[in-house]
């Protein structure tokens, strides 16, 4: 903090008391710049009729509802839109720069092929000819990657899969993709989990970072906001359970220190204490749930094995038990810490879920089945499809093992690791530059469907992909039902209910239902929920911010400034421990060190915080893009890169919890 | 010291309890106003061409950040620490610092609303008020505002970019508070009398927590009316007695203490 008396001095010294009577209008003077200070490069204002249009912006995971504020008819910011269910108003960091993000000269900006080791332009034919001849020698070997959660995109692409005989529709991983897998699979339920914040009056984090990064981060700071109204008493307790005190973190009522790792065993910690005061669950494995928490998880026993005091998580258990409608939220990517919080939600009573809005390509996968293919597993098994398309991904950063595969075709908006690997790249066209819909966006506690429509004229020769798989398929005879995505997306609107308009988009708000899963897990969890580590010297604890970036998106144009010094120092990453960890690896404030593990290694800076747990280090994902602007560009290193990939037990779940790195000092 | 009293006064009451530091006010704040992103390169300052890149985003003195977000800690170790964050506009202090040392009266506190004001083209780039200013909210143009190829294709209206040697800061989104008086004049409202919401700042907008309340702290019928007045308010440094129009607000102890530590005299 800079406030201090020595500013206090400056001040003394340098002012001169009295005031100066000098009536200025300056508001006339503010763009009367036609003095010096007016050099031809500082760009002149254009003026014009100002407007609001409601858009989707779909850059950060769950997709922000904004209005893009025009003048002239031409875009240059965003604004919230207050009339959304998700954002009510608010917007993310990401989608706060997401004009800036689609004016970046970063874009791609006509389709590409690759001949030799670059690129040269092709038409928008020849791609599309190009890709069907591709796919037809492939012979069904084709894999999609998305990296799109929520949007009706995915049932065009995996329709389109399943005409040309593939099963490989494979999604970047997500937290939304352990729910899904932990409740639609291992518990057999139906629908997706739904977390109904803005009513509950206690609410656990159990390692989701509600507040920065997990799930709909707009959505989840309004419900903070209004079960804690400013100046008046809060009408909710919030709950950290985390290995680093996130920014989250700044705001709950408690912060518990759990390792990633150890989430799971915690949260079964928590479900020992609710059994002895007589909760029940009506599930058909509710008596071996209940002995293998007896047997494994009582509190001298989970201590051991995470740390976590019984009497803490005892007296976790009675805050739940007198809460009159409290909620577990897990994070990460492991399907044992989302089972295990399904589990105790449903010994709370309080597991809900919203129901999946009805296809509109008959041949598409529903959302659980595309939730249901591991990526990384099927990375790991040696998957070498002929060819691969990748859309709103990009796996060749943000996947810690490499993919293979014999043409890769890169939707890419803005040039990106995958899109330099790529064979070929079609440009998708910006989010504000298509149409394009964002269903039950994960996280968010009701039904809800949000719509855009194509707000700025393209300015590059880009394509919505959706638009372009249509032709291909037609070209290849595979009929999905529709021309256009603008068709597909009328139809799904009205498959919805949503008010819908070719003008302003549309939206739905439905509700939730109360979830029922047959089983609580009991089999998979004695096997899945135990604490694994690796063997290097410190735990990585990672963290994500948005304004650092995500998965998909590089830090944006006007985030620099803002991101925080304890993030990034000097171009270098930096790693935060407490002060115990330090001593015991011999590192202190502004060390510079060096992370090994996984495929690769980082350089780092040490920055002491005492709200990092002792034994681990915090380092920020979405840092050292290697393409890219130059705000993202070399700057600092990329932690996906330092963790260890590991299959879950009993889950096959690919999870990078309890990656452990090797320190060394530079 | 005389300190000029205005019928309205627009003020922030910011929750820190409530603050996340998602930096989206930040980012809003920089679109509202038009501050350049950081690039690295400036093909017009022929000089600085000739020797080294600008500086760094991250280099936290010379870059841009009107608003602020400052992470505080209460400085104890694990597992007892915490940490808050704080969000720092221009305060608009009623008895502003840096309007009497300014030598050429290209800042000054006059205006109905007691938004402290900076008039660039009169600024000579003295930085005499950013000495002044004990709250750091003053920023100095080390270099001209340059955008990307093709990203200053369409600028906020908002405000006119400011060239390299102008000292800039908050105005409360000034230019919004005039569209709003001429809306209301419109719709033949009172332009003296805005309701709450006709004239919020960007930031205040953006914030998805609602730390940010904004209003006319004269104004009994705006929310900041009382919650300035709560007993979990405070302002910062209040002892310096510039009267900052910002007060903020955290039930938090040690929050309170550090919002107003000139007496411990030490930075945290
Ligand atoms: S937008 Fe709101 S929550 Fe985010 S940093 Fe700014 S004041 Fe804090
Ligand atoms: S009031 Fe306007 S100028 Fe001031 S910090 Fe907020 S957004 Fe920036």
């Amino acid at each position: 903090m800079g406030f201090d008396r020595r500013t206090f001095i400056q001040l003394s010294v340098g002012g001169t008391v009295g005031i100066l009577f000098t009536p200025v209008l300056w508001k006339a003077l503010d763009d009367v710049s036609i003095w010096t200070q007016n050099w031809p490069w500082i760009p002149r204002l254009k003026y014009g009729a100002l407007e609001d249009q409601p858009a989707v912006s779909k850059l950060c995971d769950s997709g922000c509802a904004v209005k893009v504020r025009k003048v002239a008819g031409s875009a240059f910011g965003t604004e919230g839109n207050e009339d959304s269910p998700l954002s009510k108003g608010g917007i993310c960091p990401i989608c706060a720069n997401a004009v800036q993000v689609m004016r970046n000269p970063n874009r791609v900006k006509g389709p590409m092929k690759k001949v030799g080791e670059a690129f040269e332009p092709i038409t928008w034919e020849d791609a599309k000819s190009m890709v069907a001849d591709k796919l037809a020698a492939a012979k069904g070997k084709v894999a999609f990657i998305s990296g799109d959660q929520t949007g009706t995109a995915n049932e065009v692409f995996s329709g389109f899969l399943a005409g040309i005989g593939s099963e490989d529709y494979l999604q970047m991983p997500c937290d939304m993709q352990a729910a899904s897998r932990a409740y639609n699979g291992v518990m057999g339920g139906t629908g997706q989990v739904a977390y109904d914040l803005e009513n509950s009056d206690f609410v656990l984090l159990a390692g989701a970072d509600a507040m920065e990064s997990w799930g709909p981060t707009v959505a989840n700071q309004k419900a903070f906001a209004a079960t804690h109204p400013t100046g008046e008493k809060p009408t909710a307790i919030y709950m950290l359970a985390s290995p680093v005190q996130t920014r989250t973190a700044s705001v709950v009522d408690a912060w518990i220190p759990v390792p990633e790792e150890g989430m799971a065993t915690f949260l079964l910690g928590v479900a020992y204490h609710l059994i002895r005061a007589g909760k029940y669950a009506g599930a058909a494995d509710f008596g071996s749930f209940r002995s293998m928490i007896m047997d494994a998880y009582a509190p001298g026993k989970v201590e051991a094995a995470i740390g976590v005091k019984g009497a803490d998580t005892a007296a976790l258990a009675k805050q739940l038990l007198a809460a009159s409608d409290p909620i577990v939220v897990p994070g990460g990517t492991s399907v044992a810490t989302a089972t295990a919080a399904f589990a105790v939600n449903m010994l709370l009573g309080s597991l809900r879920k919203v129901s999946e809005f009805p296809k509109v390509i008959q041949s598409a996968m529903s959302t659980s089945e595309r939730m249901s293919k591991d990526l990384l597993t099927w990375v790991n098994k040696g998957a070498a499809p002929a060819v691969a398309m990748v859309y709103e991904a990009n796996p060749a950063y943000s996947l810690p093992d490499d993919f293979k595969a014999g043409f890769v075709v890169s939707f890419a908006t803005e040039w990106d690791e995958t899109a330099a690997k790529a064979d070929l790249v079609l440009p998708n066209a910006f989010t504000f530059e298509r149409f394009d819909d964002m269903q039950n966006p994960y996280g968010i506690g009701k039904q809800t469907y949000s719509v855009g429509v194509p707000v700025c004229r393209p300015t590059l020769d880009v394509m919505a992909s959706t638009d372009f798989i249509l032709d291909v398929a037609a070209s290849m005879g595979i009929n999905l039902g529709f021309d256009s995505f603008a068709e597909v997306i009328a139809a799904k609107a009205e498959a919805v209910g949503a008010d819908f308009d070719e003008a302003s988009g549309g939206q739905y708000e439905g509700s939730y239902s109360s979830a029922r899963a047959s089983v609580l897990g009991a089999s998979v969890l004695s096997r899945a929920a135990a604490p694994v580590r690796g063997n290097g010297a410190v735990v990585l604890a990672p963290y994500s911010q948005l304004i650092v970036g995500s998965q998909n998106v590089a830090t944006t144009p006007n985030a620099p400034c803002v991101i925080s010094t304890n993030v990034l120092k000097g171009g270098t990453l930096v790693a935060m421990m407490c002060s115990a960890t330090a001593k015991k690896i011999g590192v202190s404030d502004e060390s510079k060190i060096k992370l090994s593990g996984g495929n690769g290694e980082a350089a780092a800076l040490v920055k002491i915080n005492e709200g990092v747990l002792p034994g681990a280090v915090a380092v920020p994902l979405g840092l050292g893009h290697t393409v890219g602007d130059e705000f993202s560009k070399g700057v600092g290193d990329n932690v996906y890169k330092i963790l260890t990939v590991r299959s879950e037990a009993a889950t096959g779940a690919t999870v990078w919890t309890g990656s452990t790195v090797n320190v060394a000092k530079m | 010291m005389h300190m000029k009293e205005f019928k309205i006064k627009w003020g922030m009451v910011i929750d820190i309890d409530k603050c996340t530091g998602c930096g989206a006010c930040m980012v809003a704040c920089q679109v509202e106003n038009n501050i350049a992103p950081m690039t690295k390169k400036d093909p017009y300052n022929y000089v600085q061409a000739l020797t080294k890149d600008r500086d760094d985003a991250d280099n936290k003195l010379r870059t841009l950040t009107w608003m602020n977000v400052y992470e505080l800690s209460n400085g104890k170790s694990f597992p007892e620490h915490e940490v808050a964050y704080l969000p720092r506009p221009c305060m608009q202090c009623g008895n502003p610092a840096c309007v009497p040392v300014c030598p050429v009266v290209a800042t000054d506190k006059n205006e109905e609303g007691g938004i402290v004001s900076q008039i660039y083209p009169r600024c000579i780039g003295c930085r005499y008020c950013m000495a002044a200013c004990p709250y750091h909210a003053r920023y100095f143009n080390w270099w001209d505002p340059l955008w990307p190829e093709g990203m200053d294709k369409q600028l906020s209206p908002a405000v006119s970019p400011r060239p390299r040697g102008v000292v800039e800061k908050c105005n409360f989104c000034h230019t919004r508070y005039a569209k709003a008086k001429d809306q209301a004049r419109e719709n033949g409202e009172d332009p003296m009398n805005l309701a709450e919401g006709a004239y919020v700042p960007a930031c205040a907008e953006i914030c998805p927590s609602g730390a940010i309340t904004f209003g006319d702290l004269n104004n009994p019928e705006h929310k900041v009316h009382e919650l300035a007045k709560s007993p979990h308010a405070f302002r910062l440094l209040e002892k310096l007695g510039l009267h900052p129009q910002v007060y903020y607000m955290s039930k938090r102890e040690w929050v309170r203490k550090q919002g107003d530590n000139y007496n411990a005299g030490d930075k945290h």
